[in-house]
C-alpha cells in the first residue's frame, strides 16, 4: 500500500466555468442542442504563446488557476522538486488533425502532440523533476495520481502536478462518428492537482468491466470530460458538493481503474464513495 | 529513503528492421547488417527522404484472424509473439487480472486516424487512431486482464514504459508486466520529420564527425518483467533503476546543456544505489543529430566523472533508424543481451570521430566484453528524459 498524497490546490476549468462550482444539475438540459461545448482559448498575453496549440494554452491556464486557489506563486512550483504528470484521452487530436488536414502543424510537429501540453507547462513554469505522460480516459489520470504517489513516496520530489486536459471542438465530427456523443454532451475541461506527501494510504485496482456501464453521478452534472472527470470529482470533494472519494474510479476502453484513497479525506466520510466511471 | 527492489527482465520478444526476434536482432547487431532501406509501404515521392528502417514483411505470426487491420497492433503482436514463446505467457499461467501491458509509444495508432480521416468511414479505423489502442489490442490477444496503461513521452517512451511497469509490481498492482515499446513508419512521421529537415540523406553516423542526421524506423520491443525472486534463472537481467525529468526548455530542442538528461541519470543510479564507476556500459541514445550527439556527450562526461571515459558506449540507431517509442526498450534489451554473450555491439557508421564527442563510442567491430551493469539514456521531443540501469542476468 502506498502512502497517499495530500491534495494541496486544484485548478479546474470547464466549459461551464471555473471549478466544480460552476457544474450545472444536469449536463444534458443545460447543454441544450449542443454536442460538444468548447472553453475556446485562455488569453495569455505572452508573444511565445501566441502559436501555441490551444490544448496547451488551456494546461498552462490550469495551471495558473491551480496556483490562484494554492494563493502561491510560479516560483513555488519551478525547479527539479517538482514532478509533472499529464493524462488525456485524445486532446492530441486537435493538432494532428491540423497536420493530417493541412499538411503543416504550424509551430508543432504532431509528433509530440501527447507530450506538447505537459512540455509547454514545463517550458512556462520551469518545471523540470520527474515526468511522465498518460494516455487514455479517466483510468489515466487515476493511474497519474497513483503514480504521483509513488514518485512522493520515494522524495524523488516535493511535489506533483498531476495534469489533464481535453479538447474537443476540433474533431467534433469524428466524435459523434465514434458514437461518443450518447448520453452526455462533450464538454472540455483542463485541470490540474498540486499534491505533496500526504500520511493516508493509496491503492490502485483494476479489472475488466462486465455490463453497462454507470451513466450517472458526476457525468450526469459534467457531461463527458474524459481524462479530467478525476479532477473535478477531486475538486468537488472539496468543495463538499459531492461525497467523499474514497473511491474514484473511472472506465475507459473496456477496463476499469479504481483508485482507493484514505486521505486527506475527514475519518467521518470514509465508506462512501464517489464513482467517476465513464464510458469508454 | 529504501532503495527500491530490483524488478527481474525475464524474457523479450521483439520485432525489428534487421530482424524478426532476439537472436536474428542480435546477430544483425554485431555483424553490422543495416535494415535501411527505400520505403515501400506508403507514398514517399514528395518527401526529401523516402529511406528508413522499415519491415519489409512481417513473417513471425502467420495467423491474423481476429487482429484489426492495425500496423502498429501487428507488431506488437510479432513481438509479443516471441516474447510468449520464450516465458510460456499463453496461456497466461497466473490469474489474467495480475498481468498488466505498459507500452510506451509516440505515435500510437496515428495511422489509423489517417486512414480515417483519408474517408475510411469505419468506426473501429476510427477507434484505432487513438494512441492507447493498439495497447488494448495487446492486452486482449495477450488474454491479460490487469492494467493497461499507454504512455507516451516521445522517443523516450519505451523506457518510460519499464519504469512505470516496474512500480507497478513493486506496489502490488501486478505480479506480471508486458511492458515496451512501439511505432510505425508511416506517411505522418515521415512528413513531419520531413519538413523538421532533421532526416539524413546519407547514413546514420552516431557521434562521428560527418553525421548529419537521422532516419526513422519502425519496431515493437517487449519485456516481461516480475519480481526478482520470481525471476527463473534464465531471466534476461534485472532493472535496477529508472530515473526521468523535464528538460522544461523547448517544445523540440534539447537542452543546451542537456540538464534534464543529467538528472534523470543521476535519478536512476540513485534508485539503482550505483556509483559511476559501478557502470560498464552505456547505451546512448545516440541519434546521429549534430546536436543530440554533442549534448549527450557532454552530460555523460559530467554525469559519470571521470570514468565516462573508460566505459564503452555505443548507438544501435544507425542499422534501424530512430524507431522511437521503441527504441529504448530495443537498447535496454541490447544491454541484456550484451551481457548475456560478452560482446558489445560497435556503432555502426562511426568511422571519423567528432572531436566533440570523444568518449569510447565503440569504433571498428564488436567488443568482447561481458558488461554487468549497463546504462541506457533517452532524449525526447518535449523534453522528456529517461534513464535506465539494467543488470545482466546468468550467463
Amino acid at each position: 500500500m502506498l502512502t497517499a498524497p495530500a491534495l494541496r490546490a486544484v485548478g479546474l476549468l470547464t466549459a461551464w466555468g471555473n471549478g466544480g462550482a460552476a457544474l450545472p444539475v444536469d449536463a444534458l438540459t443545460a447543454a441544450g442542442d449542443r454536442s460538444v461545448l468548447s472553453l475556446g482559448r485562455p488569453a495569455f498575453d505572452r508573444d511565445r504563446l501566441r502559436r501555441v496549440p490551444r490544448e496547451c494554452v488551456l494546461g498552462l491556464a490550469a495551471v495558473e488557476a491551480m496556483l490562484e486557489d494554492a494563493r502561491a506563486g510560479r516560483e513555488a512550483i519551478s525547479g527539479e522538486r517538482t514532478g509533472l504528470l499529464y493524462a488525456s484521452a485524445g486532446s492530441y487530436g486537435a493538432s494532428n488533425r491540423l497536420f493530417i488536414d493541412r499538411g503543416s502543424g504550424g509551430a508543432y510537429f504532431p509528433y509530440t502532440a501527447p507530450a506538447a501540453v505537459p512540455a509547454e507547462v514545463a517550458i512556462e513554469f520551469g518545471i523540470t523533476g520527474p515526468y511522465a505522460v498518460f494516455i487514455g480516459g479517466p483510468p489515466a489520470t487515476l493511474r497519474a495520481i497513483w503514480y504521483a504517489a509513488t514518485l512522493l513516496e520515494a522524495v524523488l520530489c516535493e511535489r506533483v502536478l498531476v495534469l489533464a486536459v481535453e479538447t474537443f471542438e476540433e474533431c467534433a465530427d469524428l466524435y459523434i462518428r465514434g458514437r461518443r456523443l450518447t448520453g452526455h454532451p462533450l464538454v472540455e475541461a483542463a485541470g490540474c492537482l498540486w499534491l505533496e506527501p500526504g500520511k493516508g494510504s493509496l491503492a490502485l485496482e483494476s479489472h475488466h468491466r462486465h455490463g453497462r456501464p454507470n451513466r450517472g453521478g458526476i457525468r450526469q452534472r459534467l457531461g463527458e470530460t474524459f481524462a479530467c472527470e478525476p479532477v473535478v470529482a477531486l475538486d468537488l470533494w472539496r468543495r463538499g458538493q459531492a461525497r467523499t472519494p474514497l473511491c474514484l474510479s473511472g472506465a475507459w476502453g473496456g477496463e476499469t481503474a479504481r483508485l482507493w484513497w484514505t486521505e486527506p479525506l475527514a475519518a467521518a466520510n470514509r465508506g462512501q464513495r464517489c464513482d467517476t466511471e465513464t464510458r469508454g | 529513503m529504501r532503495r527500491p527492489e530490483r524488478i527481474a527482465i525475464q524474457a523479450a520478444g521483439l520485432i525489428t528492421p534487421i530482424g524478426q526476434d532476439v537472436d536474428a536482432f542480435w546477430s544483425s547487431l554485431l555483424t553490422g547488417a543495416s535494415g535501411i532501406s527505400p520505403i515501400e509501404r506508403f507514398p514517399v515521392a514528395d518527401l526529401r527522404v523516402g529511406r528508413g528502417g522499415e519491415i519489409k514483411r512481417l513473417s513471425r505470426v502467420k495467423e491474423w484472424r481476429h487482429v484489426p487491420d492495425c500496423r502498429a497492433t501487428r507488431l506488437l503482436i510479432s513481438a509479443a509473439d516471441e516474447l510468449c514463446t520464450q516465458a510460456g505467457l499463453r496461456p497466461l499461467p497466473l490469474g489474467a487480472d495480475r498481468v498488466a501491458v505498459v507500452l510506451g509509444t509516440a505515435l500510437g495508432g496515428v495511422e489509423e486516424g489517417e486512414k480515417a480521416l483519408g474517408g475510411d468511414r469505419r468506426i473501429r479505423r476510427l477507434r484505432g487512431g487513438l494512441y492507447d489502442s493498439p495497447a488494448h489490442n495487446l492486452a486482449r490477444w495477450l488474454g491479460a486482464r490487469g492494467p493497461v496503461i499507454t504512455v507516451s513521452t516521445a522517443c523516450a517512451s519505451g523506457a518510460t514504459a519499464i519504469g512505470v511497469g516496474a512500480d507497478l509490481i513493486r506496489h502490488g498492482v501486478a505480479d506480471w508486466v508486458v511492458a515496451g515499446g512501439y511505432d510505425i513508419l508511416c506517411r505522418f512521421v515521415m512528413r513531419g520529420f520531413d519538413a523538421l529537415r532533421s532526416l539524413t540523406r546519407e547514413e546514420i553516423r552516431p557521434f562521428d564527425r560527418r553525421r548529419s542526421g537521422l532516419l526513422l524506423g519502425e519496431a515493437a520491443a517487449l519485456v516481461l518483467l516480475m519480481r526478482e525472486d520470481e525471476g527463473g534463472p534464465q531471466r534476461l537481467g534485472s532493472l535496477l533503476g529508472y530515473g526521468s525529468a523535464a528538460d522544461g526548455h523547448h517544445i523540440s530542442a534539447p537542452d543546451p546543456e542537456g540538464r534534464g538528461l543529467e538528472r534523470a541519470i543521476a535519478a536512476a543510479m540513485r534508485e539503482a544505489g550505483i556509483q559511476p564507476s559501478d557502470i560498464d556500459f552505456v547505451s546512448a541514445h545516440g541519434t546521429g543529430t549534430p546536436l543530440n550527439d554533442r549534448i549527450e556527450t557532454s552530460v555523460l562526461k559530467r554525469a559519470l566523472g571521470a570514468p565516462a571515459y573508460k566505459i564503452p558506449c555505443n548507438s544501435i540507431k544507425a542499422p534501424m533508424g530512430h524507431t522511437m517509442g521503441a527504441a529504448a526498450t530495443l537498447e535496454a534489451i541490447m544491454c541484456l543481451l550484451a551481457s548475456r554473450h560478452g560482446q558489445i555491439p560497435a556503432t555502426l557508421n562511426l568511422e571519423e570521430a567528432d572531436p566533440e564527442c570523444d568518449l569510447d563510442y565503440m569504433l571498428g567491430g564488436p567488443r568482447a566484453a561481458r558488461p554487468g551493469i549497463s546504462l541506457s539514456t533517452s532524449l525526447g521531443f518535449g523534453g522528456c528524459n529517461a534513464a535506465l540501469i539494467l543488470e545482466g542476468g546468468a550467463c
